[in-house]
């Protein structure tokens, strides 16, 4: 079932006005208690611990506790935007968790698309499992194989040195320029078939019958494709689109932490790392600062996600609220 | 979005902790606080604690190291003499700061602990119990050093929170035959294939090293091809490639600067990170890497990469301190390999001797220092999570009992060492072999490394607190092309092969107890910290560059923009400080 189904049918209902009655309730009691449950959830685990951003405007030490810590107002914050490394760091994060949205998106699109379009099964299914693995696979484990494969006896540069493309073996793993493509690649290699999933199911619940008058209007197999499939997944690229937009400043953490060294650390520190640095590593110990930088994190992330949404609304495409 | 944002998580694991500041958990699965008395009689009539009155502790060093299995043969037996099984655990591939910072914002603090580099900051947090009463309750801890050098161990608050356990020789007597410092190491079998010369200089080392590799190019196999030089370059182990200028140019390892002593009445600190020394040593490391000779890979190299290179035999030289990899190729080093047609490295000549290089040719060196090197700024320390402090001092005063510290690193009498009718103890090979095997290490050996040791010799007189002491097990435990290195050398121990100068170390020495515990609060910390990110991006770069000259001009100002001088400033006012406390104690100089 496609996305656009469900949330336009919750739209009907509203827009009927279903009165909270008595009645009502009792007729739909164990849906509220299920739903009751995920807002706990939600409250508990999500919303309490923001309660935590106190130690933001604090000089938070532990051994004071939140209750006994010093407030200094937005001193932490002028701390965050006067040092140049986390203006470097906010780059780095945005630029890699840019380039892995805008690339995983349409490669897990495109992946999906040609997949739907092995007629063999077995083979759609064994394609299929494969592309997905890599997905259950732990960041250490990638790293692992693409350090492997990079460093100076690895296959690629034994390849390129083969055929002569380079004289001699190329430190991929120790150059700047390389590290966000090779950022970008080791996730599309590790998620575009998880990515795909999604894609894949949408694409199923296209009418079949589109796909045939398509044809009898004489569309061939990529007119089908660019007037029929895409069309059809629209709603679903756009809902994707834009919940993983929030997630841009989630770069990632461990690839960057394991892949990263001496020569690369100005490209290669994301949020998450700078806030390790400094919040949890023993010599700092700055829980607000660490604070400090989740809030700029979360308030980034709320004025892409709102202002993707408005732009879903101008567009008139499927948007979240 | 399923995904929490970091700073959440960890603000909801505050507020948790905030809530509920109660909890106390330490892993110790004890409902009594105090230590029962031994309760049952071994054969030879000694006290024994039985299986139920044995409590477990745990304890967390911030080092990498490997933990041994349950059921450990000597841990048992251990926790029969003294009432206390110790859990041990190591870091897992993060720094120690990072380690320990996660261990207080989690609350769940072991026993014992042996922060690193972050033990000032468990201080910080009142997370330690002081030492000072349970020093007077147990003499064996006390004996450990001298009024005057606990006293250095005292911080601000007047107070000792933890004991360095490493490089202290019973009653003073050196009986070290090792060299745990930093060195240039080369393989025996490069000095055996030259004829054992003389090397006093980097060019003569390189040469050394460059004409092996010319000549045999691979490993016996035919196969994996010899490796002339690498350095380690991952996290704060990037010294390796960092501070062999200090070294070259004939000082000890203050670890931070040079400090100069031409007047010894007014030691000056120097930057050795811009010397004419540290030119010509990066010049010549970019001359190495551009032929070659380098690991093209040494940048990117993680610390297990790098043992895990080091294990095949196929590096013949470098740059680290012993303890950083020495004791990970014991093993490896001691395999009998298909790929030799059985036969092992040791034998193959691939042990490392160290070298006490300098600039130039005939310069006096100081890789080796004599004498225990007295490091204040970390070691085992007990929690405040501990129940019962006085159980976990007497357990660390229990285990520098001469029957126990036996235990811990000879092991047990008639299994693992045999004693000859003069006293002495001493191994056979098997026994020795056995000791280098990682799965007796696992399942038998449990020397508490980082819990209280001495060095030297034992209460008895005779025999060495660790076999690796005792002379004749020191040469019996040699592998022959190594024996063979240190006769024609003339040395009877690693000391011996650096030559270093043998005089009495300065007050200020090592000046790293002072620079390891440096944090942002002041310039000169921040000085440190970026000198420290620029040296990691730039020195790398630097080896591996197309076009030294520039490069390095270029370095230099990256380096000058960090503002080196004010934390040279802060070190200079710490010798002076260091000097005077140690002149008011009576030091003529």
């Amino acid at each position: 079932m496609s996305l656009s189904s469900t949330s336009s049918r919750r739209k009907k209902k509203t827009s009927n006005g279903v009165e909270f009655t008595a009645k009502e309730f009792k007729r739909q009691w164990i849906l509220i208690v299920i739903a009751a449950l995920y807002v706990i959830y939600g409250v508990v685990f999500n919303y309490l611990p923001l309660a935590g951003w106190i130690m933001a405007f604090q000089n938070y030490k532990y051994k004071t506790g939140v209750f006994g810590s010093k407030f200094v107002g937005l001193d932490k914050f002028k701390f965050l935007f006067s040092d140049a490394k986390f203006l470097q760091v906010i780059r780095n994060t945005f630029c890699m968790g840019a380039l892995i949205l805008i690339f995983s998106t349409i490669t897990a699109i495109a992946f999906a698309i040609l997949l739907n379009e092995i007629k063999n099964i077995m083979g759609k299914k064994l394609v299929q499992t494969i592309s997905y693995l890599p997905h259950f696979l732990s960041w250490i484990v990638v790293c692992g194989i693409v350090s492997d494969t990079l460093s100076s006896t690895g296959i690629i540069n034994e390849l390129l040195t083969k055929f002569g493309i380079l004289d001699k073996p190329f430190l991929f793993l120790g150059s700047k320029p390389a590290f966000w493509p090779i950022v970008v690649f080791t996730n599309l290699w590790k998620e575009t078939g998880w990515n795909a999933i999604i894609y894949l199911a949408a694409i199923t619940s296209i009418d079949p019958a589109l796909y045939e008058s398509a044809s009898i209007d004489g569309a061939g197999r990529f007119q089908k494709m660019w007037y029929v499939t895409l069309p059809s997944i629209r709603p679903t690229i756009m809902i994707l689109l834009l919940m993983n937009i929030g997630n841009v400043l989630n770069a990632g953490f461990e690839l960057q932490y394991i892949l990263g060294n001496g020569l690369v650390q100005s490209v290669s520190r994301t949020i998450d790392i700078y806030v390790l640095d400094w919040a949890i590593n023993g010599r700092n110990m700055d829980f607000s600062l660490g604070t400090a930088a989740g809030i700029f994190k979360t308030a980034v992330s709320l004025v892409l996600i709102v202002g993707g949404n408005m732009l879903a609304k101008k567009t008139g495409d499927e948007r979240l609220f | 979005m399923k995904k929490k944002l970091f700073a959440v998580v960890m603000a909801s694991m505050m507020a948790v902790s905030a809530l509920a500041a109660c909890t106390d958990k330490n892993g110790t699965d004890t409902t009594a606080g105090t230590a029962a008395a031994p309760d049952t009689t071994n054969a030879e009539g000694e006290a024994v604690y039985s299986q139920e009155a044995i409590l477990d502790m745990k304890m967390f060093a911030a080092m990498a190291g490997t933990e041994i299995n349950s059921g450990n043969k000597i841990q048992e037996l251990i926790a029969e003499k003294t009432g206390v099984r110790l859990k041990e655990t190591w870091l897992t591939g993060q720094q120690a700061g990072e380690a320990i910072g996660a261990i207080i914002a989690s609350g769940e603090l072991p026993d014992l602990i042996d922060g690193g580099d972050g033990s000032v900051t468990l201080w910080e947090n009142d997370l330690l119990v002081a030492w000072d009463p349970y020093l007077d309750m147990y003499p064996n801890l006390k004996e450990m050093y001298t009024d005057e050098e606990w006293d250095k161990f005292r911080m601000e608050d007047g107070h000792i929170y933890w004991a360095n356990v490493f490089g202290n020789h019973y009653k003073g007597i050196d009986t070290s035959t090792g060299h745990n410092g930093e060195a240039f190491w080369i393989q025996v079998r490069v000095l055996e294939d030259a004829g054992y010369p003389t090397v006093e200089t980097l060019d003569q080392y390189f040469e050394l090293l460059d004409n092996y590799v010319e000549k045999y190019k691979t490993m016996p196999d035919g196969e994996t091809p010899l490796i002339a030089y690498t350095a380690l370059t991952d996290g704060w182990k990037y010294f390796c490639l960092e501070n062999p200028p200090m070294f070259l140019d004939g000082y000890p390892n203050d670890g931070c600067c040079i400090v100069n002593v031409d007047d010894p009445a007014n030691p000056v600190v120097v930057d050795y990170n811009t010397t004419d020394t540290a030119k010509m040593y990066f010049k010549k490391m970019n001359e190495e890497y551009a032929k070659g000779a380098l690991d093209p890979d040494f940048a990117t190299q993680s610390y297990d990469d790098y043992i895990s290179m080091l294990s095949t035999g196929r590096v013949l030289g470098l740059c680290d301190q012993y303890w950083d990899f020495a004791y990970s190729l014991m093993g490896p080093f001691a395999q009998n390999l298909d790929s030799l047609d059985g036969g092992r490295l040791d034998a193959l000549g691939c042990d490392y001797v160290p070298l006490g290089l300098t600039i130039e040719a005939g310069m006096d060196n100081q890789w080796h220092s004599y004498g225990d090197e007295l490091n204040q700024s970390s070691g085992v320390a007990v929690t405040t999570s501990c129940p019962d402090p006085n159980l976990a001092f007497k357990f660390l005063s229990d285990v520098l009992e001469q029957d126990v510290h036996d235990l811990r690193f000879w092991g047990i009498e008639g299994e693992d060492y045999l004693v000859g009718d003069d006293g002495l103890y001493y191994r056979t090979e098997e026994m020795r072999q056995l000791w280098k095997d990682d799965d007796y290490k696992a399942n038998h050996i449990c020397s508490y490394s980082y819990c209280p040791q001495w060095l030297g010799i034992s209460r008895d007189g005779k025999n060495a607190m660790m076999p690796s002491e005792q002379t004749s097990e020191f040469y019996a435990g040699l592998a022959e092309p190594l024996a063979n290195c240190f006769k024609a050398y003339g040395a009877a121990t690693y000391a011996d092969m650096i030559g270093s100068l043998e005089c009495d170390q300065y007050p200020w020495y090592p000046l790293w107890s002072w620079s390891n515990n440096l944090s942002n609060d002041t310039d000169g910390g921040i000085a440190w910290q970026k000198m420290g990110e620029v040296k990691h991006e730039w020195l790398p770069k630097i080896v591996m560059s197309n076009n030294f000259e520039s490069d390095w001009n270029s370095y230099l100002a990256a380096y000058a923009e960090c503002k080196p001088e004010d934390f040279l400033a802060e070190a200079q006012a710490e010798v002076d400080a260091r000097l005077q406390t140690a002149r008011d104690n009576g030091y003529e100089g």
